[in-house]
Parts: C-alpha cells; sequence; structure tokens
C-alpha cells in the first residue's frame, strides 16, 4: 500500500530465494558461489564498520591519549569515562542538546515537508517548477549549505537580519545569532530543515499519490472539510509512510554534524556543539581518544534505540 | 479567490527553498565593495566571473575539485563492483546467515561516522594510510558498500528469475549467468546506485577533514570549510566555491529524478 521500497522488497526478498532454491537445488557448491559473492563485502564491511565499533567500545573503558597511540592503547579504567560523559557539565550538555535539538528538527521538518508534500499533491499553474525548486536545497552539500546560510545569518550584512527589520522586527539591526545558544540553534535549525524537508515532502507525496481516491471523494460527498479529511482520513492511511520517515529523520537529526562543525563554529564555550561534534573534538581537538570513545558510544546506542524502533515498524509494515 | 492562499504558500515555499541557491550565485558575482553593504544588492552590478577562474586556480579549489572528484569516483567504482557481487548473491541466493547480512547491512546504514571515526584514524596512522587518497578511499568503502548493496538487491530481485534459469539450460555457468544475463539488466540500477554512492562521498565531511592532513590532497567541503573559519572571510571565494562544489550534485539529482524518493527510504542521501 505504500509505496516505501524497503517493504516492497524485503516482502519480495523472502520469496525469490526460496523458489531459486528449490529449482536449483541448492547443494554445496551453490553455497559455495553464494559465499564467494558475499565475501568481499562481508570482510570490508567487517573491516570498516565491524570493527572500529568494537574497537571505539574498547577504547571507550580506557585513557586513551596522543601518545598511548603509538604502541597501541592507554590503560583500562572501567566505566570512568562514561561517568565523566553524564558529570561533566559540557558533555552532559552536548547530550541534551542532542535529543532537544534533534527532537525539535524531526518535528519542525516533519510538519513543513508534509504540509509542503500536501501543497505539491493540489493543482495549480506551477507546480512542476515548484517540484524542481524544492528538490534544490536537497542538492546542496551539507558544507555548502552551511556556509552560504552562515554568511545569510552575518550579523552586519546578512539578507536573514536586513530581511527581518524590514519586516518591522527592529531588535534585528546588527543581530548576533552565534553568540548564544538559543539564537545558534534557531539558526542551525533552520539550515537542517532547508536541506531535510525536501526528501520528507517527497517521499511523503509518494504516499499520497498512492491513497485510494474514492475513500476521499466519499468523505468529500458526506460533507467532511479539508482540515477533516486531512485528519480523518489522509494521515490515518499515511500514518505507516509517517512512522518510517519520522526514525530516519531522528536518526539523521542525531548525529548532525557537518551543520554545526560549520555553522557554530564561533559560538563562546561551544554551547551547541552536539553530541558527534563534541565526540569528534573530544579525539581530534584535545586527544582524549577514550572519552571521544565513550561519548560516541552513548550516541551509538541512542542511535542504536531509535535503528531497532525502526526494523520494528518495517517488519509491522511487511506482515499486514 | 479560494486558490491566492495556495499560491501564497507556493510562493513562500519556492522563494524559501531556491533563493539562497540563487543567492549564492548572485553574490559569487558580485564585486567586493558590493557584497558589504547594509543593504543588500539584489543583483550584481558588474558581474566577476574571474572570480571563478581564481578560485580555481589560485586558491587551490581547482586541486579541490580534482582531488573531490578522484576520491569519490574511485570510491565509487569500488563499492558498487564490491557491492553488485554480494548484492546479486543476496537477491538470489538462500545462504547460511543471508538474513543477518542483510540487517546487518541496513543497520550499518544508521551508524554515526563518528562511531567509526578514532579507530580507522588509528589504524591508517600505523599503516601508513593517513592522508593518501587510498585511505580516505577505503574509508568511503564503510558506506558506499552497505548502501550499494542494498539498493541493487532491490533491482535484481524486479529482474527475473526465468531468464537465468534460460542461460543455465542452455549450458552456461552460474557466474556467466550473472554476468552475462543479470548485471547488462541491473545496468539502470547500478547507474542509480553508483550515482548515490558518488553523491555520499562527494557530500562527505568528517572523514576528508580528519584524514586529509596535508593541504594538497583536501577535497571540496574541507577546503570550502577553511575558508569560511578564517578571519577575515573571503565570501565571494566562498560562493563561487559553494557554486562548484553544488553544481556537479544538481547534475547527478536531474539525473537521477524518478529514483530519488525510491532509492532513498534506506537513508541513503545523508552523512
Amino acid at each position: 500500500m505504500s509505496s516505501l521500497p524497503a517493504e516492497a522488497v524485503t516482502a519480495r526478498g523472502s520469496r525469490a530465494p526460496r523458489r531459486m532454491a528449490g529449482r536449483l537445488a541448492g547443494s554445496w557448491s551453490r553455497h559455495g558461489l553464494a559465499i564467494a559473492l558475499v565475501a568481499p563485502s562481508a570482510i570490508l564491511v567487517g573491516a570498516l564498520v565491524a570493527y572500529p565499533v568494537v574497537r571505539t567500545i574498547w577504547l571507550s573503558f580506557t585513557d586513551t591519549g596522543l601518545i598511548d597511540l603509538i604502541d597501541g592503547t592507554g590503560d583500562w579504567v572501567g566505566l570512568e569515562n562514561y561517568r565523566e560523559v553524564f558529570t561533566d557539565e559540557a558533555l552532559r550538555r552536548a547530550l541534551v542538546n542532542t535529543v532537544v535539538f534533534g527532537t525539535v528538527a524531526v518535528v519542525v521538518t516533519m510538519v513543513f515537508g508534509t504540509a509542503v508534500a500536501l501543497l505539491l499533491n493540489q493543482r495549480f499553474r506551477g507546480r512542476a517548477l515548484l517540484t524542481v525548486l524544492v528538490v534544490l536545497p536537497w542538492a546542496m552539500p551539507a558544507i555548502a549549505a552551511s556556509s552560504v546560510w552562515r554568511w545569510m545569518f552575518n550579523d552586519q550584512y546578512g539578507l536573514v537580519n536586513w530581511v527581518l527589520v524590514r519586516l518591522g522586527a527592529e531588535q534585528f539591526q546588527d543581530y548576533s545569532w552565534f553568540t548564544d545558544r538559543l539564537p545558534a540553534f534557531t539558526a542551525i535549525l533552520v539550515v537542517v530543515v532547508w536541506q531535510s524537508y525536501p526528501f520528507i515532502a517527497f517521499a511523503v507525496l509518494a504516499g499520497l499519490q498512492t491513497l485510494p481516491k474514492d475513500v476521499l471523494d466519499a468523505a468529500k460527498v458526506d460533507g467532511a472539510t479539508a482540515w477533516q479529511r486531512f485528519r480523518y482520513v489522509t494521515l490515518p492511511l499515511l500514518r505507516p509512510i509517517i512512522a518510517v520517515l519520522a526514525v530516519i529523520s531522528t536518526i539523521w537529526n542525531f548525529k548532525i554534524f557537518d551543520q554545526v562543525y560549520v555553522l557554530a563554529a564561533g559560538v563562546p564555550e561551544r554551547a551547541t556543539d552536539t553530541a558527534a561534534v563534541a565526540a569528534y573534538r573530544l579525539a581530534f581537538a584535545s586527544s582524549e581518544f577514550g572519552l571521544g570513545s565513550a561519548l560516541a558510544v552513548v550516541l551509538f546506542l541512542i542511535l542504536l534505540a531509535v535503528t531497532l524502533l525502526y526494523l520494528k515498524l518495517l517488519r509491522g509494515q511487511e506482515a499486514t | 479567490m479560494r486558490r491566492s492562499p495556495l499560491y501564497a504558500a507556493a510562493i513562500f515555499v519556492g522563494a524559501f527553498s531556491a533563493f539562497p541557491l540563487l543567492w549564492v550565485l548572485i553574490t559569487s558575482l558580485k564585486q567586493r565593495g558590493e557584497i558589504f553593504t547594509e543593504t543588500p544588492d539584489l543583483w550584481p552590478n558588474d558581474p566577476q566571473f574571474s572570480r571563478y577562474a581564481d578560485v580555481l586556480c589560485d586558491s587551490g579549489g581547482g586541486r579541490a575539485l580534482l582531488n573531490s572528484l578522484l576520491v569519490a569516483g574511485t570510491a565509487t567504482v569500488l563499492g558498487v563492483a564490491v557491492a553488485a557481487l554480494a548484492g546479486y548473491a543476496v537477491a538470489r541466493f538462500a545462504f547460511p546467515l543471508r538474513r543477518s547480512f542483510v540487517v546487518a547491512i541496513l543497520v550499518t546504514q544508521m551508524f554515526p561516522l563518528v562511531v567509526l571515526i578514532i579507530p580507522l584514524f588509528i589504524v591508517m596512522r600505523t599503516s601508513g594510510l593517513l592522508g593518501t587518497y587510498v585511505g580516505l578511499i577505503i574509508a568511503y568503502l564503510a558506506f558506499t558498500i552497505p548502501l550499494a548493496i542494498w539498493i541493487l538487491r532491490g533491482f535484481i530481485e524486479t529482474i527475473p528469475v526465468e531468464l537465468e534459469e534460460a542461460a543455465l539450460v542452455d549450458g552456461a555457468t552460474r557466474f556467466s549467468a550473472m554476468l552475462r544475463v543479470v548485471l547488462p539488466l541491473a545496468m539502470p540500477g547500478l547507474a542509480t546506485c553508483a550515482t548515490f554512492s558518488f553523491i555520499n562521498a562527494w557530500n562527505e565531511f568528517m572523514f576528508a577533514l580528519t584524514f586529509m592532513n596535508e593541504e594538497s590532497k583536501e577535497t571540496l567541503p574541507v577546503v570550502l570549510q577553511t575558508f569560511v573559519g578564517r578571519g577575515q572571510t573571503d565570501w565571494a571565494a566562498v560562493m563561487a566555491t559553494s557554486v562548484i562544489y553544488t553544481l556537479p550534485v544538481i547534475a547527478l539529482f536531474a539525473l537521477l529524478r524518478k529514483h530519488l524518493v525510491t532509492g532513498l527510504t534506506s537513508g541513503a542521501l545523508k552523512g
């Protein structure tokens, strides 16, 4: 019912190989070929993903610093790094930033993306043009988008302040966006939403176009208003898609790095660092590889929980 | 009458989406004096196309462009070649741990790269790969391979099994049936996932920032970021570099069109 390929693919995938195996009688030589085909990928993914994850977890229990890199690893310190992650003010703030900013970004992106999808689902002149315009922010690399928006948020010459002042908000004359936590996050939010709403909009639009027309027409005949049709017919039908998109969006926004790294480079006390940025700086600016690993692992565990939810959602859809 | 809110919304969304890009283009062509003005000038009065030449030739932008093309291109070719084999096997064979492998491939795409970067850095440091193209390309395989397997598997499953079986009946081996029958039919799928891989590698910033410790080997996002980070930021150069950095991706998006959303629910187009 939805047009999400992940679901369609998994549903198909479970049938095709069995049929193949039945017809071709899976002897050992057949298995041999399959294993030979999968082996290069499995080895590379193992070496480049599985091994680093395990090693990061291991490092997170050590006090590895720059000198220790030469002979291997630092000393075992048990849960000391984790204690520090949750007690150190700056690190705890980074975790709070990640969860709070991530959640706000997901909600705003989802609401705005869905609204744009509903707009693109209407018939009006210039719709094809609008579709192209909406894709553009998505096509811009994060570092380019962040650089450009940093200029637009410039206190003296930025376009954002100029527009806000013209709209009557005089306090934005020479307003500095990147000296305080809240305004800095507001600016980062605008950039993140600008970049990620197109994907949500197009995915929801694809869902909207598969909705049964007759149900919506019936609601219309029965006198339901546009809002009622959206609230009681469209939204419940879209729920599976929106749930999956919300999880994908959460994963993206919780591991956010590029935009924060570029936009918030000058924010005092690194008040807007998210977990990914803080972990990176610990490792590569302060050479605290053990502590950085611990923070990375905590972020990883948060994302793992979200990912498990995602898999459960996919499986739930497969079943229906 | 009832249509006007619709058009108002459309104009707002269109302006919000496209204006920043238009503004980059305009600013990149402005003279320095026109950039730092209290009242923004909406048009370059004397377009400076030479700025693009400056960025490409003098400021290391051209070298960074070549570095980016080299790294993203190689990572794509290698990643897709390796992934094509696995994608085929996963789509066609039942083998031990197949399901676990598929789930693992899906899950790796959710990983924050910061979880991988510290060990990768340590290993590259000890093996002398730090600051080499090879090192960065290998690191990029960490995300190009899983993504390519995931997308290709879906494409291959849409190709009828009967075609291969016919080839087998005609005396072809399994392997040559795959090479001669399935892979040609999977070309659109290969092209799509190569495009996705390339965009991802092209956009990647954190690995490039960390592993390329020589200026001569920096890729475009790293160079762009150093432009912005400088005390006296040359905003015109930042804008021109952003245009150079973004245009290839827009071109590839135009090629992808139909597949943008389809190829994507696996979380494909973001670091």
